[in-house]
């Protein structure tokens, strides 16, 4: 008794409400009038400061037929303002203008479809393209990343993803009134210049990341067999025949109605004075008009009929990813489905490492993850295996197979369960070190859960998942109804003429 | 990347250097915010912001100690977090490597700690480590090794107990020896899947010298070759107390760290000689226009330069501010125009890259749609001849001078990265006073400067281009660039066949197995008047191999001229090859043999049936008996192949072989010779049996075969 009572103190001082307590302290929360919410908090460690906006608007909301635009939209809040990065904006409007009234045309053509006259056509992709160039004339390239650079600024970049866009970097902490200029200014003011280069640079970015990668183009494939209806099942930055057709209208049309002031979140975590960034966010912030909230997304994924397998045709080695059916992040669920992914693939004592890398070695690379492509809806429990050197993607297959069979059959080993809590605990402690993560992650959670909190009451969630829970997690879902299988297998020419003749 | 890194970590200690005593200045005038925000509606300005002075930057303290067995220890407390970091820095690297044990650096670092220590093996610790939500890892780069170690505060005595043991007695288990040999392999299977990282490797590796320390690569048989035997002896070789710098921070008191640590590596007493310096960059690096071939990509990742400096080159700075305004960031003018001007690249960067002890590389890099590659390379050809031949413009200058100064912050914004850079200035010999001149430099950096380093740094002439991508769509071919262009055969060299130990009798008992065979076949004086073969034969692959059939015609002349054609449903393939060169054509086009099929046709010459029973006439081939009917054959280009005769008959029964699949891997490949019929006097098989890497892969069956039918060397070699 006497040392289980000894062990019992020196357990991880890391009890989740203690740390919250302390870390409270430090943060200073509130609500513009017109809706915009903001968190901050203070590390004096450094004069350094992080910034992050969390706009609740991603893929899964780009129009149909318009995949693609979110993501424009981000490329998009890089352009400048009426002030920012022009010589002469009434001129710069003007050709503007003249550049959609040019594109109208040629679409207007076009759209006669066999009846269209293809010279007309010609003579009007010429008029666009002498239009764009009149436009670009005005253009002070850049400029809007240029004064940010100058200043400082460090890692400065945005993401789209399936279910948000995320704005952010960081600066010196005597110039955060940069940031609050800068930051409300393309969301005050943005003109959506540069619209049709920049959607040549987005298409390179397609083939840069997509098209010219194996692994891109698995996923590609894996996520438009997994989903029937739901917007996951497009690729984040849009499908390439949608991306050559988006015009300047659709980026701001889904700006005007999904940037509203209330559904953005922005933390700022480092060197902050809380009442003078309040201030500043009142005065640069407070113009933006109140809007209402965007429509829900109403499509549902139907359930799925039965298991679904897709080839991918390519000359690389062979990788293999496979995807359950699983709710969304809002689901009673969703811890157990953490804790699982951290038991079959955490360190190098999760069960995918130790059976299928280093005791069979079939798989150089063998992970899963709770939560793919986004979490926001219901989405996929995802295993992605990369056969070793002489191994299979059948052999890999069925040995992930037989490995959840007995992960279903019985009870999960007790100290593996109370290892990947220890490991949450700890995670949850490290991940408060720096203070661009820190400021991505308050803002997620703010915007993911309506409480930066869940960050720390998530633990409790964690510690009350027991071996049944995981079992009855692994039961329900790990069904073959529930799976999606994808794969690169060489072409069968390359295979029959690569070998020998 | 390499750029910014250089620039954070100079700045630290010259921003300690320089760093006022009072922690908080107060701002000289009150802040643009605290003025009232009674504005005109208008868009604010950025221009009309005034920034308070930046606030002081903490300088933590870092107390340093040499051990009684000479090891260096630096410790620093950190009490934001309850945790406890480590890291010991080594003298040793793959420079070090010798040249056929490429990979043995890398397979110590991953074994020291994966395949356990004298009491525990790598499972266990993995378990006890975890279970507490710790780490040990341990790994060999370039130009350092490092143990290090991450404990939450009230584990700390026990992760560092963990920790020396696997710095001081690793035990280089065999199984994750082969588990880390397995994983290399794999990597090296996969290391033409990615066309950026083709591109990083094969750049990196031209313009170093790919038979230099710094341009060699890891291939199965280097892996292969290196023994436990050898780890050991590397690892004795680089870890002892006076070659290692120990540091420690996080949430501990120092002098009761000191103690610990004193106490806990008392016992490690082992010394060596001292480790020499790494090896120096030399040789005169390949010029040129490089192509390597990869289908299936729809764009090119191209690179172009050639080696870059040290930090400590008086024009570093200079040149620093010379790649920013090239090719650094949003504002950069290969970015502009690249970028957004011309909206063909999504990814494009130039950057002057230095290192502490060698040059690192100057190198413009991105990515572009196929169709656009050339442009994309003359328009930045045009950039660099602007940069190097025109001053830059004072906002150019400002803008990166701006931008690397008050970058220069994020250098401390963790008392980690202020530790961590002074080891790395301890463990690469750097002055104290070098990063205060360093910034100094940089502030002072001109028009003028930034147009001298181009001139005398920038070598267009002796720039290597390599383009990684698809030819069949570049529209304008990489030539029009104006010099040849050299290939780059990407073929993963197959694990190297040892030859077998061969002595005279072998040579003599294979000479007469041999000798057997060209009796049984038709006799040798027979066998060596062929002139020319045709042979076509239908080819059925089985169904786990793509089902396909194909008709095959294979045309010979002797000695050395070879045309094969295979037809199929996907369409027709004509192969040519006259010993020397060769094309490859389809319906798509036709293109100089290279590279894979290049291989693949010149292993079918030295495997061509005639010529294997007349190996011992061939110049170049030894005949070696293997075995009591096998002979193994080899010849001076490294080809290999091992022909099993049949006791009763003495013909030949099995030709083995090794080959490499069209991804890349190596497979085993077995041929069994059956119905053997007389064709102008020479027996030959009619029946083939082809079986990969041990499973049935093809049946041959031989439709019509002649000889001397007086095919000339011009109609083989027409294009179709």
């Amino acid at each position: 008794m006497k040392a289980w009572r000894l062990c019992t103190i020196l357990l991880p001082l890391l009890l989740p409400a203690q740390d919250l307590k302390e870390f409270e302290k430090k943060v200073t929360e509130f609500t513009l009038p017109n809706g915009l919410h903001f968190i901050l908090v203070e590390r004096h460690e450094a004069p350094v400061v992080s910034f992050h906006t969390y706009v609740n608007a991603g893929s899964v909301n780009d129009p149909s037929g318009e995949t693609g635009t979110a993501h424009m939209f981000e490329h998009m809040a890089f352009k400048g303002t009426e002030t920012i990065g022009t010589r002469d904006w009434p001129a710069e409007k003007k050709a503007l203008d003249a550049v959609e009234q040019a594109y109208d045309r040629l679409e207007a053509e076009r759209n006669r479809g066999p009846k269209a006259d293809q010279n007309r056509i010609g003579v009007l992709e010429t008029e666009l393209k002498m239009a764009i160039d009149q436009a670009q004339s005005y253009v002070e390239p850049n400029e809007y990343t240029r004064i940010i650079e100058e200043n400082g600024g460090l890692d400065v970049n945005a993401r789209t993803s399936l279910d948000s866009t995320e704005y952010f970097y960081s600066l010196p902490s005597n110039r955060i009134e940069l940031w609050f200029l800068m930051e409300s200014q393309r969301f005050l003011r943005p003109v959506f210049r540069e619209f049709y280069k920049e959607r040549d640079v987005v298409m390179e970015e397609h083939r840069m990341n997509v098209e010219s990668r194996p692994n891109g183009r698995l996923l590609e494939d894996f996520l438009a067999t997994a989903f029937a209806a739901h917007p996951y099942r497009n690729p984040g930055g849009g499908w390439p025949s949608d991306i050559v057709n988006l015009r300047r209208a659709d980026a701001k049309a889904f700006f005007d109605e999904y940037y509203v002031p209330a559904n953005m979140t922005i933390a700022i975590a480092g060197d902050v004075n809380p009442a003078q960034a309040r201030r500043m966010a009142e005065r640069y912030f407070g113009p933006l008009p109140a809007r209402p909230l965007p429509p829900l997304l109403h499509t549902e994924e139907p359930p799925q009929p039965g298991p679904k397998t897709a080839a991918v045709n390519l000359a690389a080695q062979p990788l293999l990813v496979i995807g359950y059916k699983r709710p969304d992040q809002y689901h009673p669920d969703d811890p157990v489905f953490d804790i699982v992914s951290l038991l079959l693939s955490s360190g190098r004592t999760g069960l995918l490492y130790k059976e299928l890398v280093q005791e069979k070695r079939i798989a150089q690379v063998a992970q899963a993850a709770a939560t793919f492509p986004d979490g926001r809806y219901p989405n996929l429990f995802l295993f992605f295996l990369a056969p070793a050197l002489g191994h299979s993607v059948e052999e890999n297959q069925k040995a992930l197979d037989d490995l959840l069979a007995r992960f279903q059959a019985a009870p999960v080993d007790e100290a593996a369960l109370r290892r990947v809590k220890t490991k949450l605990r700890a995670g949850v402690i490290r991940r408060l070190a720096g203070n661009a993560g820190l400021a991505s992650l308050l803002a997620t959670y703010y915007a993911g859960f309506g409480d930066w909190r869940r960050l720390f009451t998530d633990l409790a969630g964690y510690e009350k998942v027991t071996a049944a829970d995981v079992q009855r997690v692994a039961q329900r879902y790990f069904v073959s109804v529930n799976r999606t299988m994808a794969y690169i297998a060489q072409p069968p020419a390359a295979a029959a003429g690569g070998g020998r003749q | 990347m390499k750029t910014r890194l250089a620039i954070l970590a100079l700045a630290a200690a010259l921003a300690a250097a320089q760093t006022p005593v009072n922690p908080q200045p107060a701002p000289a005038k009150p802040p643009a915010a605290q003025r009232p925000a009674a504005r005109p509606a208008s868009a604010p300005s950025y221009k009309d912001l005034r920034y308070p002075p930046l606030g002081a930057v903490e300088i933590p303290k870092v107390e340093t100690f040499t051990l009684a067995n000479g090891m260096k220890l630096y410790l620093m407390e950190d009490h934001e977090l309850p945790v406890v970091n480590g890291l010991a820095l080594v003298r040793t690297g793959n420079l070090f490597d010798p040249p056929d044990h490429v990979g043995l650096a890398l397979i110590t670092g991953m074994t020291m700690r994966t395949g356990g220590t004298r009491a525990r093996t790598g499972e266990q610790l993995d378990e006890q480590l975890e279970n507490i939500a710790a780490g040990v890892e341990s790994g060999i780069g370039e130009t350092s090794g490092s143990v290090s170690f991450s404990a939450l505060k009230e584990n700390t005595d026990e992760v560092l107990g963990v920790f020396k043991d696997v710095l001081t007695a690793p035990e280089f288990r065999q199984d994750k020896i082969n588990l880390a040999k397995t994983q290399i392999r794999s990597g090296i299977a996969r290391r033409n899947d990615d066309p950026g990282g083709i591109r990083q490797r094969e750049f990196t590796n031209i313009v170093y010298g790919k038979d230099t320390p710094y341009g060699w690569q890891e291939e199965y048989a280097t892996i292969d070759r290196i023994s436990r035997a050898d780890l050991q002896d590397f690892y004795r070789r680089y870890f002892f107390p006076k070659n290692t710098l120990l540091a420690v921070w996080g949430d501990f008191d120092t002098a009761a760290m000191k103690a610990a640590v004193e106490k806990l590596f008392a016992d490690w007493s082992v010394e060596q000689p001292p480790v020499p310096a790494f090896p120096k960059v030399a040789g005169t690096p390949p010029r040129g226009m490089y192509l390597a071939v990869k289908k299936e990509v729809t764009q090119t990742f191209f690179a172009i330069g050639h080696l870059g400096g040290d930090y400590r080159d008086k024009d570093y700075p200079a040149l620093v501010i010379m790649a920013d305004i090239l090719g650094g960031g949003f504002h950069s003018r290969l970015f502009r125009r690249v970028r957004t001007k011309m909206g063909d690249a999504y990814d494009i960067s130039a950057d002057w890259g230095g290192n502490y002890d060698h040059p690192g590389l100057f190198e413009i890099a991105g990515s572009t749609k196929s169709l656009s590659t050339v442009a994309a390379l003359q328009a930045i050809r045009e950039e660099v001849e602007r940069i190097r031949t025109t001053e830059v413009t004072e906002a150019e200058l400002n803008t990166a001078k701006e931008s690397a100064l008050n970058g220069l912050v994020f250098a401390f914004d963790t008392r980690a990265k202020t530790l961590q850079r002074m080891l790395t200035y301890e463990y690469f010999g750097y002055p104290k006073d070098f990063l205060q001149q360093y910034q100094k430099a940089l502030a002072a950096v001109t028009r003028a400067d930034v147009l001298r380093v181009a001139k005398q740094h920038l070598h267009p002439d002796a720039f290597v281009t390599l383009a990684v991508g698809n030819p069949a769509d570049f529209g304008q071919q990489l030539d029009a660039l104006g010099s040849a262009v050299i290939p780059i055969d990407l073929t993963i060299p197959p694990p190297k066949q040892e030859a077998a130990k061969e002595d005279a009798a072998t040579l003599e008992k294979g000479k007469q197995l041999l000798a057997r065979a060209q009796q049984a076949a038709g006799g040798v004086e027979r066998l060596a008047a062929v002139k020319d073969t045709t042979q076509v034969a239908e080819w059925q692959f089985d169904a786990a191999a793509g089902g396909l059939q194909l008709k095959k015609t294979d045309r010979w002349i002797a000695p050395e001229i070879l045309r094969q054609e295979s037809v199929s449903a996907a369409g027709r393939i004509t192969a040519f090859f006259d010993g020397k060169s060769g094309w490859i054509a389809s319906a798509g086009g036709s293109m100089l043999l290279a590279g894979a099929p290049l291989k693949q046709v010149q292993g079918d010459l030295f495997r061509l049936y005639l010529r294997m029973l007349l190996s011992d006439r061939i110049a170049g081939r030894a005949v070696n008996a293997t075995g009591d009917a096998t002979v193994e054959i080899g010849d001076a280009t490294g080809q290999i192949a091992q022909l099993e005769f049949d006791a009763a008959t003495g013909l030949p029964r099995k030709l083995l072989y090794e080959a490499v699949t069209g991804g890349g891997q190596p497979v085993s490949v077995e041929e069994e010779y059956a119905d053997f019929r007389a064709v102008g006097g020479v027996k030959v098989p009619f029946k083939i049996t082809v079986t990969q890497g041990g499973r049935k892969y093809a049946a041959v069956a031989v439709t019509d075969f002649q000889i001397d039918t007086g095919l000339k060397p011009q109609d083989l070699g027409r294009r179709p």
